[in-house]
Order: structure tokens, then C-alpha cells, then sequence
């Protein structure tokens, strides 16, 4: 009996210093190369507008969410993200058919307004984001040389679940989706400028 | 066991119903009534999409039919300047380019500016500031640079002769295009969005471009090109109406032609066309637009004469910076090939293609006078 | 050089917009942060928290009534609040993919949470298993009416957490790379657990319906057989169980005191008292044995005291 619970114990006692140790020494080497914080983030100079951002998220609606840069949007009247340019157009010459399937792109007409004429305005455009899901179309539509490159892609901090594995990142054709140290993190930039943070 | 015994009627009952069917099961409901009611009460439900509209249906092609092959051999590629494959390429950039006496070329790329004869044969350059987009050339040989609020002038020679910074003190401008009218230069401020004249010092003359009910252009692509023609009409091209506008010096609005469509050529394609603008000796103006890469010349009241079509330029192009020389010839600078390409007027190509809309008879009439 | 020519053309759009007149305030655009650093050190306060908590209430207290409310907690904060990520299931692939791959990424919360659990382990038994993991949670809460498995049938589906850790391993490490004669088989890496976790749709109320289904059928089975994943599937349950066998202090039956009723055994729903004694390895540490122990019976809602059956080995 003792000498059974003896080595019993002198067995479980080793098993537990192997298992310290095992842990111990996985935990030290991983530590070191820790970063604080890895948060998923869309690379617009990569994007495509694939659609695949839309239907590979986990969420049923996307935390993927197109972004309006309004530093580079241009306020088009004619918002080539907006309207389907080539749709058939209205009587008073505007086409008529609109980009966004789910409608989540808002526009109102700001500064001074001319309201006799639709084509002597600016208008500021909004990304409804309980609408939008990510399908990257208005991206791809605001691109130059059609549009000033102003909307682009971004992943939503607000929504996304942080998984252990993006699954858009491994759908991902263009590897745009990357893994970026937060907090702290400023926004990248709209694919632009050949510049990004 | 004494415990037992003395248990109260109550608790033999709590007892047997501890260990019943009861408490699982109502754990169970309360749980899937939980799990149901969640699944009801999704914070995101997923939106209806659009619904399909029978009545919006894609336009009719851009380019199609009889006139528009006319159009097309209106004008004819005759020589590239400055393009990879010649002997002063420009590597890193091309921007703005203008022809001066003698049908010089001045093109500003590659940090400088490179000055060729009427032949294409390289003469000179000189540095220039990075940041330089648009460039103008007097008769007299002097050369005007517009570089982000400042404008520099030089001499025939090259020699920097004197600059002074445009706009107001609290709003520098943003000088998209530049052109010399006699003693004035005219500059384009994309920033305030106006036209403003100055003289060679850099004292303001005055402003063009402020009549219309909400005042001053509509830049959606936050650049503003001019042209000035012989007789010192001031065309502007305002992207955000799809319009070439015609001013005088005092800033009296003369007249504008064009509108938006995608599929009528003569029509401005897009959310902000026309880009760029010059005008040839005769009066003609000649236009350059984004999106559908493709410059046209219109009679000076806006009737479609000619089309130089998107296969000679690059479809990434958000510029293609336009000037005429003295024989009637078009250089498009396209900045991203960064070559100058050179089209002359087909001899016996086809009249204007008939009255649009968007044409001005109001601008027939002033310019007969 | 095509970017810094690009770059010439297109700054122009850098401007600064103009004025377009009127009256009209930019807008400021949002750009949410991700969750800040704090929460994610609360995260790990939360899951230590749970695990001391669990550990006291389950070897020191003996409650039942009190890992049952534990696990509610859990569910709550680690499944439903958090929506089951970041799992510590799920890092077994973020820590092999970290070993194998130097340029991965890994987050110091997914480090702690992956050997934290197993740390508790070496030191209290399977105590994570029992108030913190929130899958075992949701099957512990819906087990109507266990039914035992019998014995040889449990010891074969108990080599599957290991097959199915091999997998995992291997799939997050380095993916199948196969040319057997004609047969080519490519896949990428990929993380096994994340993708066919049964009840990460329960936990973020969406999913494909294949996972909503697999789900919904573990619960089913959850009812009659004592918690089906954790048992025979799970893969961290494997690694767990593997460390709680030398574990330092953990639920077991001393032969001096006992009664030889076998009540606890009988009340064990996961097999795991076996000859009347309490097998480290498949204890889940859900504290029923201690409910129904008739000896434990007679000191409820007392400290552990010298006289009581069941009690922390010394």
C-alpha cells in the first residue's frame, strides 16, 4: 500500500514538473514573439472588390463595410459608386439604376444649393452600415479613373469577433487581408496615393 | 436515517420534484425558449436586397453606328513625342505641357521642363519644382509654371524671372491650369474654385467664374482646366455640370455647351468630364476626358467634329493634358504612357455631326462678332 | 516608379476638398478601434477568475448548485458576450501555427489562453472543463437523462480527441499536401476547430446551416448522453485530460471513508467513477458526485471537515 501510493505520487509528481516545464517552455517561446494585440485588417492597395469579403465572413452580415475617405471623395453629382452609369436615364438625364444592391450608400446635397438644377450641387455620401455588406461593388465603381478612389473596404472593429482565424482571410484571392498590431492603429489609407500606413 | 424522518410534508415534496423530470426539463424550455427568442431577435437581420427594376437597363454602347466611324477619321495619329521608345523619354512623370512661338513644345515632366522645336528635335530644359502640374507659354518665349499655390515664371532662356504665390491668405490655391493672355496670367484654383487673374507681379485683377446660382465651378475631381483662344475668350471646363463654359476677361458668362451621357459621343461620359481643354487657332475646342479615355473637338458652339478615340490612350488616364500648335494640330500628353501624341486633321473628313442639345447658339452668335 | 509617378497624378486628390459653399461642416469619418487593450486583459482576469473560482468550488465547497451557476457565468461572458472566440480550443491551432510559422502573429491573450486552462489543469484537475468552458457548459445545462455508455465503447471513442488534435495540429500547421500515383490532394492550412465547432452558432446567433445542424444535433445527444464533445471529440479535452492524470489536487474517492453505497458512481453521468474510484482523466469536475454522496449529505453547506467521505486528497 505505501509503497504503492508512494510511487504513485513520485509519478504524479514528475508528471506535473514534465507538464510545468512543457507548458512553461511553449508559453516562454511563443511570448517572445507576441505581439500585443493582432487585429484583422482589408489591405485596399490589394482588394479587389471580389465579393468574397461579403460571403466568407462568419456573421451572417458582414463586419466588412465599404468606407466613404471623405477627404478624397470628390461629392459627385454623378457618383459613379451611386448610379450605375450606364443604367437608362431618368427625364431629367440622371441614369436611374443604382450600384449598391442593398441600397446602403446615402446621399444628401450639401453647401450652397441650387435646387432647380441637380447638376450644380455637391452631395456627401454615407455608407449605411446596418445595410451594407461588404460586396466591395461601389469600390470598385469608385476607382479612378472613374471616381477619386475615395471608398474602399474596411473591417469594422465594432463588428468583428476577432476568430482565432479570419475565415475572409483564407477565402481572400489577393491576400488583402492582413494582420495588423492594435491599438492604436490609424486607418489605411484609400488606395490613392502610393503611400499606406 | 433521523434526517429523513424528519422531513416535512413540503419537503418530501420538494424532494421528489428535485429529483423528477422537472427541473431538466424546465431548464430545457427555458433554455430553448431563450435560444428561439435570439434566434428571432437577431441584432443584424440581413437587409432585403434591391429588388431587380425591368425598367433600368443598360445604355446603349458609347461609340456605334456611321457617325462615329466618320468621327473617328476625322483626326489621325502623326508623330509621339517624348514617348518610352524616342530620345529623350520621360521616365517618372508627364504633366502639363503648351506650345509656344514657333510651334516650340514645352512639356513638364520628370522634374523639369523640356523644351522641343516644331520638329521634335530636343532644345533645352530646366529643373523644375516636383510639385509643377501645369505650364503656359507666351508668344515673347516666357514660360509660366503653376505649382500647387505658386506660379513661376521664366524666361525664354530658362531663367527664373520672378513667381508669386495665388490665392487668398487664409485659402492658398490650388493651381490646376495656367495660361498668359497678353499682360495677365490666368490661373485655375481648384481650391477656391474660381478663375483668378493676375498680372505678372502678382497683383489680383480680378475673378472669372463667379456667375451662376450657386457661384463658381463644380470640381468633383478637384482640378480646373482653361484655355484662352485668339480673340481672348476664356473657355473653362466645369467637371461637375458636364460643360465647357466661355467667359470673358471682365467675367461675364458668354455661353456653355455639353451635358452628361453615356452613350451619345458628343456627350461628357461619367461623374466629371471634360478634364482638359484647349482651343485651336480657328476657334475649335478640343476637349479631353477620364473614364472613357478619348479627346474630341466640337465647333466653337459645341457641335461634335471630331473623335480621337480611348485606343490611343491609356484607360488608367485621369488627365490627358491638351495644346494646340499653330498649324491645328492636337498634342495629347498622356501621363501615363508619358508620351506626347501628335494628331492631325484628316483633310476632307466630315462636317460636324449635326445639332445636339447641348450645342449654345448663343455662342455662334458672339463668336461671329 | 509607376508609384511614384501615380503618385504625382493622383495627388491632386489629396487636397484638401474645397469650399463648396453654403454652409457645410466636414464630416469626421469613424473608424472604430478595435476593442481596446483593457478588455482584452479583462478577458484573461475573467477566464483566471473562473478558474480559481471553479477550483474552490469544486474541491473546496463541493457545491453543485454553485458550478452550476459558474457555468451560467460562463456562457454568458465567454460564450454569448464574447461569442465563443477567442476559444482556447481553438488556440491549439493559433499556438501549433505559431510554432511552425515564426512570421505568424500571435496575440498574448491567446497565449494565456491556451496555457492557462492547461496550467489549472496540472494543478486541480479538469476544473476548466467543469464552470469555464462554455461549450461543456451548454451541454452540462441540457443532460436530461444520462444514459451510461457502456464501458468498452467509451475507451474506443476515447482515442477520437486525439485523432481529431492530430488533425487539427496538422491542418493548422502545415495543411495536406498529397500525390498518391494519380490522386492529388491539396489543401492549405486551415483550422479544423474553427470550422467544424458545433456550437460557435449558438454562441454568435448565425451560421451556415451545416453548423447550425451539427450544433443542434450535439444538443439533442447532449440530453441523453453526458456531454458527447467533450468526452470523445474534443481536442483540448484530450490534452486536458492527459495533464489532469498527474494532476495535484482534483475530485477523488478515498477508500477509508467511504460508504461503498455507490451513489456517486451511479450519479456520475460521465462514466467517470469507476470501481468507485474517481478517474482523474474523464472527470469533468461537475461536482454531481458530491451532490448525491450520502456522507457529503450530512456536512452540506459546511467546509470540507475531517470526517467528510469525499475530500481533497492530502
Amino acid at each position: 500500500m505505501n509503497d504503492k501510493s508512494t510511487r504513485r505520487q513520485f509519478l504524479d509528481r514528475t508528471g506535473r514538473i514534465i507538464g510545468f516545464t512543457a507548458i512553461g517552455s511553449a508559453a516562454g517561446l511563443l511570448a517572445r514573439r507576441a505581439s500585443g494585440n493582432a487585429v484583422y485588417q482589408v489591405d485596399p492597395f490589394k482588394c479587389t472588390s471580389c465579393d468574397l469579403c461579403r460571403t466568407s465572413c462568419v456573421l451572417s452580415l458582414s463586419a466588412v463595410k465599404a468606407v466613404n475617405d471623405f477627404e478624397k471623395c470628390g461629392y459627385c453629382m454623378l457618383c459613379p459608386a451611386y448610379m450605375d452609369v450606364n443604367s437608362r436615364p431618368d427625364e431629367k438625364g440622371i441614369p436611374a439604376g443604382k450600384v449598391c444592391p442593398q441600397d446602403a450608400l446615402k446621399r444628401r446635397v450639401v453647401g450652397a444649393v441650387d435646387q432647380d438644377d441637380p447638376n450644380n450641387n455637391y452631395y456627401e455620401y454615407v455608407v449605411d452600415e446596418t445595410r451594407c455588406d461588404g460586396c466591395g461593388k461601389c469600390v470598385k465603381a469608385c476607382k479612378p479613373p472613374a471616381g477619386n478612389g475615395s471608398l474602399r473596404l474596411e473591417i469594422r472593429y465594432t463588428r468583428c469577433v476577432e476568430c482565432n482565424e479570419c475565415a475572409i482571410q483564407i477565402a481572400c484571392p489577393d491576400r488583402a487581408i492582413v494582420s495588423v498590431p492594435a491599438p492604436g492603429m490609424a486607418p489605411m489609407e484609400s488606395p490613392v496615393e502610393g503611400k499606406k500606413s | 436515517m433521523d434526517v429523513t424522518e424528519e422531513k416535512t410534508t413540503s419537503g418530501a415534496v420538494w424532494e421528489r420534484l428535485r429529483k423528477s423530470w422537472f427541473p431538466p426539463a424546465a431548464v430545457m424550455g427555458a433554455f430553448a425558449a431563450f435560444i428561439a427568442a435570439a434566434f428571432r431577435i437577431r441584432p443584424e437581420p440581413k437587409p432585403p436586397a434591391a429588388p431587380p427594376d425591368p425598367a433600368i437597363e443598360a445604355g446603349p454602347a458609347i461609340d456605334d453606328g456611321m457617325a462615329a466611324r466618320r468621327l473617328d477619321r476625322a483626326y489621325a495619329l502623326s508623330s509621339v513625342l517624348g514617348g518610352a521608345a524616342s530620345a529623350h523619354p520621360f521616365r517618372q512623370s508627364l504633366a502639363g505641357i503648351a506650345v509656344g512661338a514657333g510651334d516650340a513644345v514645352y512639356a513638364l515632366g520628370d522634374n523639369e521642363v523640356r523644351v522641343f522645336d516644331a520638329g521634335g528635335n530636343f532644345v533645352r530644359s530646366w529643373k523644375a519644382a516636383s510639385n509643377a502640374c501645369c505650364i503656359a507659354a507666351a508668344p515673347d518665349g516666357r514660360i509660366c509654371l503653376g505649382a500647387a499655390e505658386r506660379v513661376e515664371i521664366y524666361d525664354a532662356a530658362g531663367k527664373h524671372v520672378g513667381g508669386f504665390t495665388a490665392g487668398e491668405k487664409d485659402r492658398p490655391a490650388d493651381i490646376t491650369a495656367i495660361k498668359i493672355l497678353g499682360k495677365e496670367i490666368l490661373v485655375a484654383d481648384a481650391s477656391a474654385r474660381i478663375i483668378r487673374r493676375y498680372d505678372a507681379t502678382g497683383r489680383p485683377l480680378g475673378l472669372i467664374g463667379t456667375e451662376n446660382k450657386t457661384g463658381k465651378f463644380i470640381l468633383p475631381n478637384k482640378s480646373l482646366d482653361i484655355a484662352v483662344d485668339a480673340r481672348g475668350v476664356i473657355r473653362a471646363t466645369d467637371t461637375g455640370r458636364h460643360q465647357v463654359t466661355a467667359w470673358a476677361l471682365d467675367g461675364t458668362l458668354m455661353g456653355k455647351f455639353g451635358k452628361f451621357g453615356m452613350a451619345d459621343p458628343a456627350d461628357f461620359v461619367g461623374c466629371c468630364n471634360p478634364v482638359n481643354l484647349a482651343i485651336t487657332p480657328d476657334g475649335k475646342v478640343v476637349t479631353a476626358e477620364k473614364m472613357v479615355a478619348r479627346v474630341k473637338v466640337y465647333e466653337p458652339d459645341g457641335r461634335l467634329l471630331g473623335l480621337i478615340g480611348p485606343e490611343n490612350f491609356d484607360p488608367a488616364c485621369i488627365h490627358i493634358h491638351l495644346a494646340v500648335d499653330a498649324g491645328g494640330r492636337i498634342l495629347a500628353a498622356d501621363p501615363v504612357r508619358r508620351e506626347i501624341r501628335i494628331f492631325a486633321r484628316v483633310p476632307g473628313a466630315g462636317p460636324a455631326i449635326g445639332m445636339r442639345d447641348s450645342v449654345d447658339r448663343s455662342l455662334v452668335e458672339i463668336l461671329r462678332a | 516608379m509607376a508609384v511614384l509617378a501615380t503618385g504625382v497624378l493622383f495627388a491632386q486628390y489629396q487636397k484638401k476638398p474645397p469650399d463648396f459653399g453654403g454652409t457645410y461642416s466636414f464630416p469626421t469619418p469613424e473608424h472604430p478601434e478595435p476593442r481596446a487593450a483593457w478588455v482584452h486583459v479583462l478577458d484573461i482576469v475573467m477566464l483566471a477568475a473562473g478558474l480559481g473560482l471553479a477550483a474552490w468550488l469544486i474541491l473546496k465547497r463541493r457545491s453543485r448548485p454553485g458550478v452550476l451557476v459558474l457555468s451560467i457565468g460562463a456562457i454568458a461572458y465567454f460564450g454569448f458576450y464574447r461569442r465563443g472566440c477567442i476559444c482556447p480550443i481553438g488556440a491549439i491551432q493559433n499556438v501549433t501555427l505559431s510554432l511552425v510559422d515564426p512570421r505568424y502573429m500571435i496575440s498574448a491573450g491567446v497565449i494565456v489562453f491556451f496555457f492557462l486552462p492547461l496550467a489549472a489543469a496540472l494543478l486541480f484537475g479538469r476544473v476548466f472543463c467543469g464552470g469555464v468552458c462554455p461549450l461543456g457548459a451548454v451541454q452540462d445545462f441540457v443532460l436530461l437523462r444520462p444514459v451510461r455508455v457502456p464501458r468498452r465503447l467509451d475507451r474506443a471513442l476515447s482515442w477520437l480527441p486525439y485523432i481529431y488534435l492530430g488533425l487539427a495540429v496538422w491542418f493548422a500547421g502545415w495543411g495536406l499536401h498529397l500525390k498518391i500515383g494519380a490522386l492529388q490532394v491539396q489543401w492549405g492550412r486551415r483550422f479544423l476547430i474553427c470550422e467544424w465547432d458545433p456550437f460557435i452558432g449558438l454562441f454568435r446567433i448565425s451560421g451556415p446551416f451545416h453548423m447550425l445542424a451539427i450544433g443542434a444535433g450535439f444538443i439533442l445527444a447532449g440530453m441523453f448522453i453526458g456531454r458527447p464533445y467533450c468526452r470523445w471529440l474534443c481536442p483540448y479535452g484530450g490534452l486536458l485530460a492527459i495533464l489532469a492524470r498527474v494532476s495535484w489536487k482534483n475530485v477523488s474517492i478515498t477508500p477509508d471513508k467511504e460508504l461503498d453505497c455507490g451513489l456517486c458512481a451511479d450519479a456520475c453521468p460521465y462514466g467517470a467513477i469507476r470501481n468507485l474510484r474517481a478517474d482523474r482523466a474523464s472527470c469533468l469536475a461537475c461536482a454531481r458526485c458530491y451532490e448525491y454522496c450520502p456522507r457529503e449529505l450530512e456536512t452540506r453547506g459546511g467546509p470540507g471537515g475531517g470526517d467528510t467521505l469525499v475530500q481533497v486528497k492530502p
